[in-house]
């Protein structure tokens, strides 16, 4: 108290230009991404070969499927943590419906977890149930149906044939790459050139304001939440299509990498800003990751730990502390 | 200010605070003596608000210096600023309702009354007492919090304060906000006397936008106007009309509200409600023609806020019926509400009004998206072209179309609110829920002359307003509404406008 005029020299704006923290946060995950991939050449030179390429691309496909779908949540604002339950739900449902339908066994799968999706959808905007609950709820439901379904067991599939379009290369790209790619450019078109993506931000950003300027609040959350669920049941055919099986659980270690990747990439956690794009970036950091750690003789049961200090480290970074009165 | 005997307890220098887009507080000096009742009073957005919780600790000024007791300080929080003997009593109050009395007075200076962690009750009930004798008040210490009226708890929160003087071993600052918004009129008597005995032992000052409250307890009067001390008045010699014109910055009336443009509205009902009722409002039964301003006068808790709400959809379970031209609407969503033709300009502009982050087009095309839109895909290049019809008309100063709304001025940001929905050709109700919150006094302005548009233009307007002069001078009809129910309607012709006053009786 016996400073002099202590608030006289308070700066009113920085007077250095610095680059805007929105900036960082959009520019810093690809300047991760590259940096990465340049550590793990000048390790192994070989990394940068097109197959080696090729490969981490391959197995980031099933996790860049699910952290697409999450992304619409959460920039709605909510979380699903039952997107691995899900994968893992599809991988038995496909691993018992192949024998009888063939390929074709993926359609009512992706529509079940679809289904799957907008129910938990429903209950969150309907009973006004935190999106984190009714999701916990569904990661339990949905593994406990997988895990009753199959008889706790690992159902393999023997008619390879069926689920080999989803194992294979089409014009020298591995075809789970495409799908995952054709899932990325259907959510960027819809969130880019329809009102929904507009939509989805708004409610993100301030819930009340676009539910009062006619925003289609819950229809366009229980949508999120139903994409959610679709992405989930691809994600978990791509999978079935690696292992040539269904377990009930099959996707489970693929939840806390997929959250992840959505936050790494840039997506904030309190909703409103983010994008599929970011996302596709996070879930590229992850796999290079993965692929680091192997390098330097990490097993991916210790993996996990890097996957929790990152999500958190991300969230730091990215979230939106003006949204919040108080953190619980 | 020389010839007093006495420092000032406290002596504010050149205080400037800056938010984004708007300077709430610009270059403010003023002082608070010992003993001494000071009153301040401005508009809504004067910077009333912004001074307190500058004064207490809860804003950091950009500029400018405070000092208490002739050393400069630099409070980060009520609690630094109750250590320098400045205390607030807020408007929205700040006790924790599930607790009791002594605890919450206490809280956090509790002192001898807890030991080793733990309290002692019978200490604490004693510490307390004292404070509550301070101002005669017979509430039980030992009383849940969430069980007083809200007139008691103001008591409490005033003996919270007073607790302070124990501490620093010095008369304390009691800061009151706002004090009588949601008393009724005996309460307000009650709180007055009590202000006359914080008198003898502490420095008062009460802000409040009604003339006439801070002119019967002040000492001195300080009038604020756009963040800037613009007089210091002594009440006893002052004239009310004297004192509107300082603080509004121009007598009052006139073509401020363009009352020329007050056009004579249709005889067809536009809109028709019957026996509306919700958790707040009793069986509301009433018309607007298209073209016609309704104003709705009445008092916090009046339920007029529930009223705009319901017929935006925006309430759950709201019981009657509600007739657009003739045809039954349901309305069980805001979204029902906008594809009925009903806008809504609420209150609250930064959390309900705006989205922040977003840019200035996406706020002005969210309600009516579909006018810009093939089948579902978005056509950016028409919206930008819409928005930029809007942007020329209302004269909305943005760097682009582009530009995140959230840095745009309070007006600005209300002309993109009111665009949002002038964009639909068939708005056929619009209500505006006080549309010139916090506005300055050329924003305000402007909002009036686009109300004064939107009724010529035959669309039904539901007003309700921060000051009765508001509501008057624009509406061609005032209800007024008390606990919930229209007790009097008034026709508010232009150049015959009812007498405020005696609405403001009706209305408490």
């Amino acid at each position: 108290m016996s400073t002099q005029t202590p608030t006289r020299d308070l700066p009113t704006r920085p007077s250095v230009r610095r680059p805007s923290r929105e900036t960082v946060v959009t520019v810093m995950p690809t300047v991760v991404l590259v940096l990465l991939v340049v550590l793990l050449s000048l390790r192994n030179p070989d990394f940068l070969s097109t197959r080696s390429l090729l490969t981490v691309v391959d197995s980031a496909a099933p996790l860049m499927v699910l952290a697409s779908g999450v992304t619409l949540v959460i920039i709605c604002g909510g979380i699903d943590l039952s997107i691995a339950a899900q994968a893992s739900l599809a991988s038995v449902l496909l691993a018992l419906w192949v024998p009888s339908l063939g390929a074709a066994a993926a359609i009512p799968v992706v529509a079940v977890t679809t289904l799957a999706g907008a129910l938990q959808g429903v209950v969150h905007v309907a009973a006004k149930v935190p999106s984190f609950i009714v999701t916990l709820g569904g990661l339990a439901l949905w593994s406990g149906l997988a895990l009753v379904i199959s008889g706790a067991s690992t159902i393999p599939i023997t008619d390879l044939d069926a689920i080999g379009w989803a194992f294979t290369k089409v014009a020298g790209f591995p075809s789970a790459v495409l799908v995952a790619l054709a899932v990325v450019a259907v959510i960027a078109a819809v969130m880019r050139l329809t009102p929904y993506g507009r939509w989805v931000e708004a409610i993100g950003h301030a819930e009340g304001a676009a539910r009062l300027s006619g925003v289609p609040v819950s229809g366009a959350k229980i949508a999120a939440f139903a994409a959610s669920g679709a992405c989930a049941g691809l994600a978990g055919v791509l999978l079935v299509a690696r292992t040539y099986s269904g377990a009930p659980s099959l996707g489970s270690t693929l939840l806390l990498p997929a959250v992840a990747a959505v936050v790494v990439g840039g997506t904030a956690i309190t909703g409103g800003h983010g994008g599929i794009l970011k996302t596709v970036i996070g879930a590229l950091i992850i796999v290079v990751l993965r692929v680091g750690l192997g390098l330097i003789g990490v097993g991916p049961g210790p993996e996990s730990i890097f996957y929790g200090v990152l999500t958190v480290a991300a969230v730091a970074l990215t979230i939106d502390r003006a949204k919040l009165a108080v953190l619980k | 200010m020389t010839g007093l005997p006495s420092t000032p307890v406290v002596s504010v220098e050149g205080l400037t605070k800056r938010f984004p887009g708007v300077t709430a507080l610009d270059g403010m000096s003023f002082e608070i003596r010992p003993r001494e009742v000071v009153g301040l009073i401005g508009e809504n957005g004067a910077g009333k608000s912004t001074l307190l919780k500058t004064l207490v600790g809860l804003n950091q000024p950009d500029e400018g210096t405070i000092r208490v007791r002739g050393e400069a300080v630099n409070m980060r929080g009520v609690a630094e600023a109750a250590a320098a003997g400045i205390g607030m009593v807020f408007q929205e109050q700040s006790l924790v309702p599930n607790i009791t009395v002594a605890e919450n007075i206490l809280l956090g200076a509790e002192g001898a009354g807890v030991r080793g962690g733990l309290y002692r009750w019978g200490r604490l009930a004693a510490d307390v007492q004292v404070q509550l004798d301070k101002i005669g008040s017979d509430v039980a210490p030992t009383a849940r919090t969430d069980t007083l009226t809200f007139a008691q708890r103001q008591m409490v929160e005033v003996a919270k304060v007073l607790a302070i003087e124990e501490r620093t071993a010095a008369e304390p600052v009691v800061l009151l906000d706002e004090p009588t918004s949601v008393l009724e009129r005996d309460e307000i008597d009650v709180l007055f006397a009590q202000v006359e005995r914080l008198r003898q032992r502490a420095s008062v000052v009460f802000v409040s936008h009604r003339l006439d409250e801070v002119l019967a307890v002040s000492d001195r009067v300080y009038v604020l106007r756009n963040g800037q001390v613009v007089a210091e008045v002594d009440p006893n010699v002052v004239d009310a009309g004297e004192l509107h014109r300082l603080m509004i910055g121009r007598a009052a009336g006139g073509s401020h509200y363009h009352d020329e443009a007050q056009v004579d509205c249709s005889s067809d009902v536009r809109i028709a409600v019957k026996g509306l009722a919700t958790d707040r409002c009793k069986e509301l039964s009433f018309e607007i023609k298209a073209g016609e301003v309704v104003g709705v006068a009445g008092v916090q808790g009046s339920g007029r806020e529930d009223l705009c709400r319901a017929l935006f959809g925006a309430v759950p379970g709201v019981r009657g019926t509600v007739e657009l031209d003739g045809q039954v609407v349901a309305l069980d969503s805001p979204r029902a509400a906008v594809r009925a033709g009903i806008g809504f300009v609420p209150s609250e502009r930064r959390t309900e009004g705006v989205v922040g982050a977003m840019s200035v087009a996406e706020n002005l095309s969210m309600a009516h998206v579909d006018q810009v839109c093939r089948g579902p895909v978005l056509q950016k290049a028409e919206e930008g072209r819409l928005v930029q019809r809007w942007i020329d008309r209302l004269g909305i100063r943005t760097p682009s179309g582009r530009t995140a709304i959230g840095t745009l001025s309070g007006g600005n940001q209300q002309k993109v609110v009111l665009a949002r929905w002038m964009v639909n050709e068939d708005l056929r109700l619009l209500i505006l829920d006080h549309p010139t919150r916090g506005l300055d006094v050329g924003a305000k302005s402007e909002v009036y002359a686009l109300i004064r548009d939107l009724a010529a233009r035959g669309c039904a307007v539901l007003l309700l307003s921060d000051t009765l002069e508001e509501t008057l001078a624009l509406s061609h009809r005032v209800l007024v509404m008390k606990d919930g129910r229209i007790v009097r309607c008034l026709d508010a012709p232009r150049g015959d406008k009812p007498d405020p006053v005696a609405i403001m009786e009706e209305m408490v």
